[in-house]
């Protein structure tokens, strides 16, 4: 017994390694850009700051446009994840409740969706907003991260909606729901859970995405991965400021997420074990 | 099937239908389109049917082989070290049981971080001679000095090194994956084995991983298949270079539309890529995945 408790400290201490490791670059990241602007790329480098400094997050002050990038990016993420829902949620809902050719058909579209190369759809979507006058519009980037977000979501929230029982929605229509009556008032309210993940999935979906971004925005609707990315060559590469607005962009995302951590492990593990 | 069962899934779907018809089939039909054109980025009305030319100038291009053997090349590497390690985190995760549930939420933190921050991340960790990485096996005494490894500039191992960022992102998701699948095992079954006097590594062999073959198949399709369109952490890292070494398809196509302004050529290479992957995809999905909508 008392070797087995033995083994079982080893093997937490293992994971607690695996985890340091893991951990170590994006926090490297992070404390990078609490060092003071000189101290960015000593020689040799050193892993905590010497001393604490806010000066690479109030450069980012010198660059109006910034902020500007982060509500583009929310819009955008928020406008494509809200469309998506709305069209994932009765698609996914009607394909998986009733056992139709069509609706088959529909599930294995939704699938070759998911498989197509991102730059494939980018490329020709790119040709027709020009043609159309839309790029540095938000509703053409919001229409390009929905091509990303729309298969997921269908996918996702197909596999949820099959382990809802049918008798819950038999009994909403002996009471004479209409057939859209129950799915709205009774399957919905229930599945608010599986909804939540996907909304969740459609936001990062969005807010994460670079390619379309990059090919769809111009000035007006640039979203911050872009601006970020831009540090990169525009101004030879400003490491402190880059680490800042690294930080700010993906630090309250993964903030919030460890209060969404059961949704996330949900919709993450959903698509792939039930399949 | 009744008749008003099929109406009503028509009218439910019909919104993301013609979402689908309109913003993928349709693009995917004019990027086929395109492609039998010779179009210039700058002049896109300006076109001139040249038929197959574009496909013949693909299939006859040296570079092409270069560039899809960087591309599976690049997906292999990824998909190799993220199954080993991640396989690794979760036996060590299963085999302490319910007590991991903080370090695994810790563990999932990389499933939030942006591709291209990512990239950036692991740039700044990778630069010649500031790079901490190069700092610490020094320290480590595993090379003599930082600029012995030249990991950005190395035309020989860039693809490597370009590969770090995804490994590091997806890790998390593999583990997450394999460790639900290890948790799904019946104990009984493990327990069986064990009186019968099988060994950990036989268990492992002989008990675990056939059973999580589902599971390991839906993991190297979803993970393959995102590997193969990377674009975000080789743009930022690279930029395809040195000398095209990191140039995987997606950003071969970015740059003949964008950069050189060849849309045609770009569509071409655009379609080629879509039918391999989907080709190669779709033979894994029905050989080893087989997921519940192909028995419906």
């Amino acid at each position: 017994m008392k070797n087995k408790h033995f083994i079982h400290r080893v093997l937490i201490a293992a994971a607690l390694v695996i985890l340091a490791l893991y951990i170590f670059p994006y926090l490297y990241m992070v404390l990078t850009s609490f060092k003071p602007p000189n101290d960015v790329l000593s020689i040799p480098p050193t892993f905590l700051p010497k001393q604490f400094d806010l000066k690479n997050y109030l450069q980012i002050g010198d660059y109006a446009y910034i902020p500007k990038t982060f509500l583009n990016s929310l819009v955008i993420a928020l406008l494509s994840s809200t469309f998506t829902l709305i069209l994932a949620v009765p698609a996914a809902y009607a394909v998986t409740r009733f056992n139709t050719r069509y609706g088959r058909v529909f599930l294995v579209g939704t699938l070759v969706a998911r498989m197509i190369p991102y730059i494939s759809v980018a490329v020709p979507l790119f040709f027709i907003m020009k043609n159309f006058k839309l790029i540095d519009n938000y509703i053409a980037v919001a229409i390009g991260h929905m091509t990303i977000s729309l298969p997921l979501a269908i996918w996702l929230l197909s596999s949820f909606f099959e382990g809802i029982p049918v008798e819950l929605e038999e009994a909403a229509r002996v009471d004479g729901c209409a057939r859209f009556e129950a799915f709205l008032k009774v399957i919905v309210p229930i599945s608010l859970g599986g909804i939540a993940v996907t909304a969740i999935f459609s936001f990062l979906a969005s807010w994460n995405d670079f390619l379309f971004s990059l090919l769809l925005t111009s000035t007006n609707t640039k979203t911050a991965p872009l601006a970020i990315a831009e540090f990169n060559s525009q101004y030879g590469t400003v490491w402190g400021t880059m680490t800042a607005l690294a930080t700010l962009f993906s630090l309250p995302v993964i903030f919030v997420s460890f209060f969404l951590q059961r949704r996330i492990v949900a919709g993450a593990t959903m698509g792939a074990i039930k399949g | 099937m009744e008749r008003s069962s099929r109406t009503f899934v028509i009218l439910l779907t019909i919104p993301a239908a013609l979402f689908f018809l309109v913003f993928f089939t349709y693009p995917v039909l004019l990027l086929v389109y395109n492609s039998l054109f010779d179009v210039s980025l700058l002049a896109l009305q300006n076109r001139k049917f040249v038929g197959l030319e574009n496909y013949a100038d693909i299939l006859t291009s040296a570079q092409t082989i270069k560039l899809f053997s960087q591309t599976l090349q690049f997906t292999a590497i990824t998909l190799g070290s993220e199954f080993i390690l991640g396989f690794i985190a979760a036996l060590t995760f299963n085999a302490i049981g319910r007590k991991s549930e903080v370090l695994r939420t810790m563990f999932l933190f990389p499933l939030m971080v942006a591709p291209i921050v990512a990239g950036l991340l692991w740039r700044f960790m990778l630069i010649d001679n500031f790079g901490i990485l190069n700092h610490i096996l020094t320290g480590l005494g595993l090379i003599q000095r930082t600029a012995d490894i030249a990991w950005l500039s190395n035309p020989k191992i860039v693809l490597l090194s370009v590969a770090l960022p995804d490994i590091w992102l997806t890790t998390c998701f593999v583990t997450l994956i394999l460790y639900t699948g290890l948790q799904n095992i019946p104990g009984e079954i493990m327990e069986a084995a064990r009186i019968d006097g099988a060994n950990a590594l036989q268990t492992f062999w002989s008990i675990t991983v056939p059973l999580l073959r589902p599971v390991i198949a839906a993991v190297i399709i979803l993970r393959g298949i995102d590997a193969a369109r990377t674009f975000d952490s080789i743009w930022i890292m690279t930029g395809g270079g040195p000398m095209g070494r990191s140039e995987v398809l997606s950003l071969r196509i970015y740059l003949t539309m964008i950069r050189f302004g060849r849309f045609g050529d770009a569509s071409a290479l655009a379609t080629v890529f879509l039918v391999v992957l989907l080709i190669l995809c779709l033979i894994a999905f029905y050989t080893i995945w087989k997921p519940d909508i192909s028995k419906r």
